[in-house]
């Protein structure tokens, strides 16, 4: 099971959004224009990467402790990988990728260097204005910090905006109150900073309480309805 | 909130000048019909106009436009412009309306006109194109800030062999667990349509019972 897209339609922080929220084992292979890089997905975090003259390579080494004592890798050396052929990528858009999960196995012992929620900001920091639009699309939209998000933040390394932003997350406060907060910064940078806590499952969106029951509405009305599509 | 969530309402007849008693009962009865409303909307070739197609008892109503953009064209050669309609008779005192937006951002206006007095919404996207799950997005972003109504999403075209799975699809949406649901569909199945009908109208069901 996995799945696959073009950078350009479908950028790094919301491809490591979906890797993070699943929590799985497996690779996200990208073919950017220049090599191949596999990277490698442990329980939702990128462990390591390594490009890859054959794809078929990644299929014939699934035990990962022991493809790290074949290409002679040490652990203290991963996070200079992981940046070289991740972090410094993080803007480009020529590169086409697909997820496959599963089939790696690991020890349990494999840390990831940087924490995924992490990356995820350092992306969202790269997109676009046009990109930013995608998600937060409409200024009325309100957020709260996740549980799990005060746990995240503790050991993220946020930008003084992300900050700001965090401190007014309450829940009430919509995108436009946010924004208006923090003039003069460019609503672009707040824009980049919800998307990026937003995608690192820091805070999500507050659904609006209890709908209001259409006025001649029953639950009998309903039941006929459903019981009608049923029957179709 | 801009609009107020009236899920269903009464048709206003014109009076007839001449009319047989016979058509006066038909019109009487047609008068005290009420209409439940439902909203399917999504992306540019999302499928909507086949869901309602699909599923209504009558050949849908389609506004439909050859499409000028670009890549559009390179999609579809046509595109729903106002709206697409679809009719189920549910008993003689009430009737199921499904109402199809047109995808593409440029028509939001019709999104605010249709959004009122929805009971609930379909949200349909391409499984196998990500692309359109920012569209899907927006769309939820702006349902839930003006007619916060049931949600479900329509993970469309699972039958074809690059689909995203719908959880991904949920994943990529940024929902949760407890959030709206995404249900796999293919609009041209009719039990699959069903029960992608019967998912939101359980929503509507769990909201107000």
């Amino acid at each position: 099971m996995g799945f696959s897209g073009n950078l350009k339609d479908f950028p790094f922080p919301d491809i490591l959004q979906v890797i993070a929220k699943e929590k799985k084992n497996g690779i996200l292979l990208v073919e950017w224009k220049d090599l191949i890089v596999a990277y490698y997905i442990k329980n939702g975090q990128i462990v390591f990467a390594r490009p890859v003259d054959k794809i078929t390579r990644i299929y014939t080494e699934r035990v990962f402790p022991e493809l790290l004592k074949k290409l002679r890798v040490k652990e203290e050396s991963i996070p200079k990988i992981i940046k070289k052929y991740l972090l410094d990528r993080l803007g480009d858009r020529e590169g086409i990728f697909s997820l496959i999960f599963g089939f790696i196995k690991y020890k349990s012992t494999e840390k990831a260097p940087i924490p995924i929620e992490q990356i995820i900001l350092e992306a969202s920091r790269k997109l676009t204005p046009m990109e930013v639009k995608r998600k937060i699309s409409d200024e009325m939209l309100t957020f709260v910090i996740t549980p799990e998000g005060r746990e995240k933040l503790k050991q993220l390394e946020l930008t003084p905006v992300e900050k700001r932003v965090v401190e007014l997350i309450d829940g009430k406060r919509t995108v436009a109150d946010i924004r208006k907060e923090l003039f003069p910064t460019p609503t672009i940078e707040v824009d980049k900073a919800l998307y990026g806590l937003w995608s690192a499952g820091i805070i999500k969106r507050v659904r609006r309480g209890k709908r209001h029951k259409p006025e001649g509405l029953t639950l009998d009305i309903l039941k006929r309805i459903i019981d009608k599509v049923k029957d179709l | 909130m801009r609009g107020h969530v009236m899920g269903i309402f009464k048709e206003g007849l014109k009076p007839m000048a001449q009319q047989s008693p016979k058509e006066d009962i038909k019109k009487k009865q047609q008068k005290q019909k009420k209409k439940i409303k439902i909203l399917v909307s999504g992306p540019f070739a999302a499928g909507k106009t086949q869901f309602i197609k699909t599923i209504s008892e009558i050949e849908p109503i389609t506004t439909e436009k050859k499409t000028s953009a670009k890549e559009e064209k390179a999609v579809k050669s046509s595109t729903t412009v106002a709206m697409d309609f679809g009719k189920i008779t549910i008993d003689d005192e009430h009737e199921l309306y499904l109402f199809g937006t047109p995808g593409q951002a440029r028509f939001d206006f019709m999104w605010d006109i249709l959004g009122k007095g929805a009971l609930g919404i379909i949200i349909l996207v391409d499984s196998t194109n990500p692309q359109t799950f920012h569209e899907a997005r927006q769309i939820i972003n702006f349902f839930e800030s003006r007619y916060p109504v049931p949600m479900v999403i329509g993970a469309n075209k699972q039958d074809l062999p690059d689909a995203w799975p719908p959880e991904m699809i949920k994943a990529a949406l940024n929902l949760d667990t407890d959030d709206i649901p995404v249900v796999p569909v293919v609009a041209k199945d009719k039990e699959s349509v069903k029960k992608a009908l019967l998912t939101l109208l359980e929503e509507i069901y769990k909201e107000f019972g």
